[in-house]
């Protein structure tokens, strides 16, 4: 069986999930504070920062913080539970196909899912900012270029998280301890950040990305540079390390 | 009767392990800040105890929140997953006892939570501050205040997991609604009522402003007011089925 047409079944099996509900409001109920309180933008508070930018980041701030770890750990919840109801995964692991590919095949649909998330939040953040610019009576948008190249930052930076979440997934099979775990590593997120050793926590790269991109568009907030190299390492390894545990270990509970 | 039971469903699924391990993490944070910013923080005025809770009291109430999260989808998860809630539907047992009984061990597990949170910020507050008077009433209204203002979350989570077959859908509620209260202004009253909004509202703040009165009788009443939503959506899903 072929990568492709494995994938293929597995979008299948979540077809009818109605995960695609829930990657979409978030995105819509992110924009709606902003839409509503579009005038604040112009209250800057002494920072230098264009009121365009502003919106752009505060509007991804709650986002990149929260809701795509959160997304990421519903979708694992949903690629590993659909197959739980009348032992869909048993005959799975019966067809000939290695367990590793199937493994890879499901990470690359948690892959997909935040794909679909990130277009879905430019799209979203592209209308808003076109009302905003209605009713304010000034340019809200910015050049979509920076704001692709931005969010795809964020996207690629969200890929250790989704590899380290898809391993505790796999490794973990009460769902309550996997789920745990996921959601209760968001929260430190934002002390880790300020901390020096950021670039060994997977589910603060997002939110370092978009600081970065904050410092870039207002002077003195955050680092403007990108600090690449512990982190680009760190990063690639953590990535490798759960995605080998994973595939390694994956099936092998109801294997036994 | 039906607490037993439920009791004995959690055993092996890693429910309270699970609260302790989200007690001790939040209890933990207080310690963390303070190892970190001890000078800044012991520099202040004001009281020891309010000092640490507007720091950390954020951060620890939306680890409870999805803890309790978690808890409440797992134990419908428990149901769902290998149909057990209709063979429990086939039993002489009412389902609304199945749902006040997983509640009440819902809120046992939160106040575990809150009981360890309480204590860690005490500890802390003896440690770093060793020359404040230690009023242990005041950290019983804290802690008391503290878990009435998460029950309307804790229901209204039971709520909506007993309602959707597929632990996913009631996760991502949950973690919707959480993700909406957050970025929604703070300073609202009328905002911070609401179920997600309210546990993180503050004891102390909340006796500053003359509000306590109000944050316990509204979130007592959100309280019944969805125990009572649970009972006639039960009736109705019943006629449906």
């Amino acid at each position: 069986m072929s990568f492709l047409s494995l994938m293929g079944v597995e979008f299948k099996k979540i077809r009818r999930s109605k995960i695609f509900w829930i990657l979409l409001i978030p995105v819509i109920m992110m924009w709606v504070p902003s839409i509503i309180n579009a005038d604040m933008n112009f209250d800057l508070r002494g920072i230098p920062i264009t009121p365009e930018n502003n919106f752009f980041i505060q509007g991804f701030m709650g986002m990149v913080w929260f809701m795509i770890p959160a997304s990421l750990v519903i979708c694992t919840v949903l690629i590993s539970q659909t197959e739980r109801s009348n032992r869909g995964i048993l005959k799975m692991l019966s067809l000939p196909i290695p367990a590793a590919k199937l493994c890879f095949a499901k990470f690359t649909v948690l892959l997909m899912l935040a794909a679909a998330q990130m277009v879905m939040s430019i799209g979203a953040y592209s209308i808003c900012a076109a009302i905003v610019t209605r009713m304010q009576d000034y340019n809200f948008i910015l050049e979509p270029l920076y704001v692709c190249k931005t969010v795809c930052g964020i996207y690629a930076a969200a890929i250790p998280m989704a590899a380290v979440y898809w391993a505790i997934s796999v490794l973990i099979r009460s769902p309550i301890f996997s789920v745990g775990v996921g959601l209760a590593s968001i929260v430190p997120s934002v002390l880790m950040i300020n901390t020096k050793i950021w670039f060994a926590y997977p589910m603060s790269y997002p939110f370092y990305l978009l600081m970065v991109a904050y410092g870039r568009a207002a002077q003195g907030v955050y680092e403007t540079q990108i600090a690449w190299l512990p982190w680009l390492l760190a990063a690639v390894g953590i990535t490798i390390l759960a995605l080998a545990v994973s595939c390694a270990r994956y099936g092998a509970v109801e294997r036994r | 009767m039906s607490l037993f039971i439920e009791s004995k469903k959690l055993r092996r699924t890693g429910y309270i392990p699970a609260f302790l391990a989200g007690g001790f993490l939040a209890a933990a944070f207080p310690a963390a800040y303070m190892a970190v910013k001890a000078e800044e923080m012991t520099s202040l005025s004001g009281k020891p105890m309010d000092l640490l809770m507007s720091a950390n009291w954020q951060m620890m109430a939306m680890l409870n929140i999805l803890i309790s999260i978690c808890g409440a989808c797992m134990m419908y998860h428990t149901e769902y997953a290998d149909n057990g809630i209709q063979k429990m539907s086939v039993l002489p047992v009412r389902q609304e006892s199945l749902f006040f009984g997983k509640f009440v061990i819902a809120f046992l597990g939160l106040s575990a939570m809150v009981i360890m949170e309480m204590a860690a910020l005490a500890g802390c507050a003896k440690y770093w501050f060793p020359d404040d008077v230690f009023s242990f009433t005041e950290i019983l209204k804290t802690a008391g205040f503290q878990m009435v203002v998460a029950l309307p979350t804790v229901m209204i989570m039971l709520v909506i997991a007993s309602a959707c077959k597929n632990m996913w859908v009631s996760l991502g509620i949950g973690v919707i609604c959480v993700f909406t209260f957050s970025i929604l202004p703070q300073d609202n009253t009328v905002l911070s009522l609401f179920p997600f909004a309210s546990p993180y509202q503050m004891f102390s703040e909340a006796t500053e402003n003359g509000r306590t009165v109000l944050f316990l009788a509204v979130c007592g009443i959100e309280t019944v007011a969805f125990g009572i939503g649970e009972v006639i959506y039960l009736k109705v899903r019943r006629c449906f089925e």
